[in-house]
């Protein structure tokens, strides 16, 4: 378990090509299950690789434990093989020559174990993780989730400081996705490694990480734990971005002047928020209420009215999609709604669902 | 768990690095990875092995040489224009260069037509219809082509050969009709031979056409109310004609540099090509004069493969057109089966059936065409005592025969190894260099040799290596030098081997090597090689084969001490012992053969991926 930090990492491909990362900087704790989360070609994988060595920042530092092992400016680079990382590859990189134990044995060779210690943890490795039967295989053999824990075991064998995952669940279905993250709880339980991983799917981000670093063009948006990310995003990027739904936004702009721009400006008198700095606003769909309400109810939540469009059962929740005069809205419900489409609803949101943004998409602290 | 925040202290910007600190970090990043190394030892290896040779061969044509001096009244090494005077305007230009093209020419241009007529209905047969016993006739045709195209040269002699040359009559002669001038020797059976040799250009090319050729096309046409003439003329044709002018012109590049063929059945009677003629000239020692021919050749050579590399281009681009959800539906022959599948089978038996029989016959006659049991001997073979000047016993007994037989296996192995694993180290290094210009310097010089016909690259051979060039002595009459020759001419093949395998194992299995601590040499040894091994494989042995049949090249190089099985069967066939000439010759064809069909079994390549080798 080590901790990284980055110091002003820039990347740029090519002479005077444009930055792929501009000037990131984060420090990675011991012991921390961070996710690098984010569109794709929003610099991740490429913050990863540098980590691991397989790319070179082309301004900037990376420490691990304090000490450099990339400093641009002092001409200091630590090859990836004298690193002691483990990465798995998103397609897993499994070399098809070798078989599933001769795989997994490879570092260790290379480390001159002595063949017994070797053999023991190899075995230890592979029976950890459900492939000891597979040994004497070749990868091409193996399905996805077995490929993929053979290749957690050829990185866990090394028993690395540093573990970096590209897109780990990528790849597998729904049960075997829920039975890896198991797993990769557990290994990071278990060793208390340093865990570094980068995705594009949010649920992945949220089901893992300890702490999830938000990226878009090459820059951190923003640092946090998953609850974090999701009921307090900094900006509007951060809010659109995460939410298996995307979040309701209602632009605050002189040209916006409809039905939903009013209601936002009811709920701001209603919550008694100063609107001057409010330049849109966000509301999460499972945050939306619905039911239909008297009119002293209405006014005293703050409640707009709604047609619905279309109902969408998605096992257990329903989507609602509503139209507020032209505008469409987004809601879930936990319950049946028990209407149909063409009958109307009123919906209300409560004070600490209500997101705020600025004119600079940043978010708005109430 | 700590719970971490970007670092809000921006340390104004770190200073900008200087530029040797720039320069020593960039050297860290890449000491973990020598590519850019290994490709600019490459590019030196070639540059001096293809490129050096080629260019002090085009210098040789305009510099005065040493017999010369005198003549051109000029220093030694001065700018001149004499050989080009002399090869293009002097009197004997005629008959050093102007009836050599014109018989070049016109030998090719029989070549194409005649490979034409043969190659594309059959490459139709095969592609689009239910022609019984396809499989076998898909294989059973190319063998032409997997033969030295002189061995037919020698069968032709064999039947042929009439009493305007010495030596022993053909089987013609002997069964007393006298074959005239033009059907023994001559443009004729040179352009008849070189086009059946070469028509499994025509199959393999026109045939992979048609076979991507979307029949929905066809029926759109139809459906649109084109008459089936319409969709000849204004479908078919424009699609098809990439892929037939491809063919056309790899057949002349390769007629421009066949040297064999038109040695045994031209030369004799005052026939000479290109090749020919600058075989006279290279065995006369006039370099700049051939020169000048080499030159020449390469020029004429070059120009055919930039169209063919064109039209490649023009068919990519109809190809990915065409491929979505294409549909290919086989003709039904009907009727027509029994009278399709005989005249390819009477292509097969004249292409390569008869031919090879009568070799095969010759070998065990004493006087050729006389059938009558007396005459059959195995002495040529395996007999002690025959009454001849020089070559006194059978070839299986025979010194010369077995050192060039084993000349040819390490020879051609040794460089079929080398242009093997080089290949595959160019592949890797243009796949991975990180500096464009290398990986397309080494693409181009690799692949240079393609573009100069063999006997030429000998003749750039001869120009680099007669003297010696530092770090290497002379290497005229060693075996080093057609060690060489061979390795370089193969190493378009075998580059381009190495980069399509390169291209297809993707950078993830050597990075995940690289992390679990393997150094460079570790991960070329264990992994990249090793995955890549069948690439290898038939990189190594594609060239191999194409390296034993080739002449061209070799018959310039070569000396009495250094003959390969090639060169002694032409020696044989100058001194007119067609027997043990058409004996050496046909275990040369088991070789290959067997050679070809190896390949194939081990799979991964097959002959057309190997088209493109000489």
């Amino acid at each position: 378990m080590s901790s990284i930090t980055l110091e002003n990492i820039r990347k740029t491909y090519g002479r005077g090509g444009p930055a792929a990362i501009g000037d990131l900087s984060m420090a990675i704790g011991k012991s921390e299950f961070l996710c690098l989360l984010g569109p794709s070609g929003c610099g991740k994988t490429t913050t990863l690789r540098m980590i691991a060595g397989l790319e070179h920042p082309t301004g900037g530092r990376i420490l691990v434990d304090g000490e450099p092992i990339v400093s641009v400016a002092d001409g200091v680079f630590t090859v990836p093989e004298k690193r002691n990382m483990g990465l798995v590859f998103q397609n897993y990189a499994l070399w098809p020559h070798m078989t599933i134990r001769e795989n997994v044995a490879f570092g260790l060779k290379l480390r001159k174990t002595p063949a017994a210690e070797r053999d023991a943890t190899v075995e230890r490795v592979m029976t950890k993780l459900g492939i000891a039967r597979y040994a004497a295989r070749y990868p091409a053999e193996l399905s996805g989730g077995q490929q993929q824990r053979v290749a957690l075991a050829r990185m866990l064998a090394l028993n690395p400081s540093v573990i970096l995952l590209d897109e780990p669940l990528s790849n597998l279905d729904a049960k075997l996705r829920l039975e890896m993250r198991a797993e990769l709880k557990r290994i990071h339980a278990e060793a208390g490694s340093t865990i570094v991983f980068v995705t594009h799917d949010q649920w992945e981000a949220m089901t893992l990480a300890t702490t999830i670093a938000v990226m878009s063009e090459g820059e951190l948006q923003q640092v946090g734990t998953p609850d974090d990310i999701y009921e307090r995003p900094a900006n509007r990027f951060v809010a659109e971005f995460v939410g298996s739904l995307p979040i309701n936004i209602v632009e605050r702009g002189e040209a916006q002047s409809g039905p939903l721009h009013g209601w936002v400006d009811r709920l701001l008198a209603h919550f008694a928020i100063d609107g001057t700095q409010v330049a849109s606003a966000g509301i999460r769909p499972e945050a939306v209420r619905l039911a239909d309400l008297d009119e002293a109810a209405a006014a005293r939540c703050a409640a707009g009215r709604g047609t619905i469009v279309d109902i969408v059962p998605t096992g257990g929740s329903w989507i609602v999609e509503l139209d507020v005069d032209g505008s469409r809205f987004f809601a879930i419900a936990t319950e049946n709604p028990r209407k149909a489409a063409g009958e109307t609803t009123h919906f209300w949101v409560e004070r600490q669902h209500l997101h705020l943004f600025d004119r600079d998409r940043n978010r708005i602290a109430l | 768990m700590t719970l971490q925040i970007p670092l809000p202290e921006d340390r104004s910007r770190p200073e900008p690095a200087s530029p040797w600190r720039r320069v020593s970090y960039l050297m860290r990043v890449n000491s973990a990875d020598p590519t850019l190394l290994l490709g600019l030892a490459l590019l030196a290896v070639f540059a001096y092995l293809i490129l050096a040779p080629v260019l002090l061969l085009l210098a040789d044509a305009v510099t005065v040489h040493f017999a010369d001096t005198a003549r051109t009244r000029q220093e030694l090494g001065a700018f001149t224009l004499y050989y080009l005077n002399r090869v293009l305007l002097s009197p004997i230009a005629r008959d050093l260069f102007w009836w050599p093209l014109a018989n070049t020419a016109i030998i090719s241009a029989g070549a194409i037509a005649i490979a034409f007529l043969v190659g594309g209905p059959i490459g139709w047969l095969l592609a689009r219809t239910d022609l019984i016993g396809k499989k076998w006739l898909s294989t059973a045709l190319l063998v032409p082509y997997m033969l030295p195209s002189w061995t037919f040269a020698l069968a032709w002699l064999t039947l042929f050969k009439n009493r305007t040359t010495g030596g022993l009559p053909g089987w013609m002669e002997t069964f007393g009709v006298t074959p005239p001038d033009w059907l023994a020797y001559g443009a004729l059976p040179i352009a008849l031979i070189l086009a059946l040799h070469y028509a499994p250009f025509v199959i393999l090319l026109f045939g992979n056409a048609l076979k991507q050729f979307d029949t929905q096309l066809e029926d759109s046409a139809r459906s649109l109310g084109a008459s089936p003439l319409d969709v000849a003329h204004k479908i078919i044709l424009p699609l098809m004609l990439p892929s037939l002018i491809s063919a056309a012109t790899l057949i002349f590049a390769k007629c421009l540099g066949d040297f064999g063929v038109a040695y045994v059945l031209g030369v004799p009677v005052g026939f000479d090509v290109l090749a020919t003629s600058l075989f006279r000239a290279i065995s006369t020692s006039q370099t700049g004069a051939s020169a000048v021919l080499a030159g020449v050749i390469v020029l004429l050579g070059t120009f055919s493969i930039l169209i063919d590399m064109r039209l490649l281009k023009e068919a990519k681009r109809f190809v990915t057109i065409g491929s979505k959800g294409a549909m290919v539906r086989a003709t039904s022959l009907g009727k027509w089966q029994t009278p399709a599948f005989l005249w390819a089978l009477a292509v097969f038996t004249f292409s390569a059936g008869i031919p090879l029989v009568a070799l095969a016959l010759t070998t065990v006659m004493r006087v050729p065409g006389a059938f009558s049991l007396d005459n059959f001997t195995l002495n040529y073979w395996i007999g002690t005592e025959l009454g001849t000047t020089a070559l006194r016993q059978g070839i299986l007994l025979t010194g010369e025969f077995w050192l060039a037989l084993w000349n040819t296996v390490w020879m051609v192995g040794l460089a079929a190894l080398g242009a093997g694993v080089l290949g595959l180290l160019v592949g890797y290094a243009v796949v991975r260099s990180p500096v464009r210009f290398v990986s397309v310097a080494l693409r181009q010089v690799t692949f240079l040799p393609y573009l100069v016909p063999g006997i030429a690259f000998a003749a750039a051979y001869l120009s680099m290596f007669a003297v010696p060039r530092p770090p290497l002595p002379a290497l005229y009459g060693t075996p080093v030098i057609l060690v060489l020759a061979i390795l370089a001419d193969q190493m378009p093949f075998a580059s381009r081997a190495g980069i399509a395998s390169m291209m297809q194992l993707g950078r993830e299995p050597e990075e995940a090597g690289q992390i679990v601590g393997a150094g460079w040499l570790r991960r070329m040894r264990s992994i990249v090689l090793p995955i890549q091994r069948g690439a290898l494989v038939s990189a190594i042995l594609l060239p191999f084969i194409s390296g034993i049949k080739g002449l061209s090249l070799v018959v310039v190089l070569a000396v009495p001490g250094t003959d390969l099985l090639t060169t002694y069967a032409i020696r044989l066939v100058d001194y007119g012992y067609s027997q043990a000439a058409n004996a050496v010759v046909l275990m040369l064809c088991v070789v290959a053969f067997t050679g070809t069909m190896l390949v194939q079994k081990i799979g991964r390549a097959n002959l057309s991926d190997g088209m493109g080798s000489k």
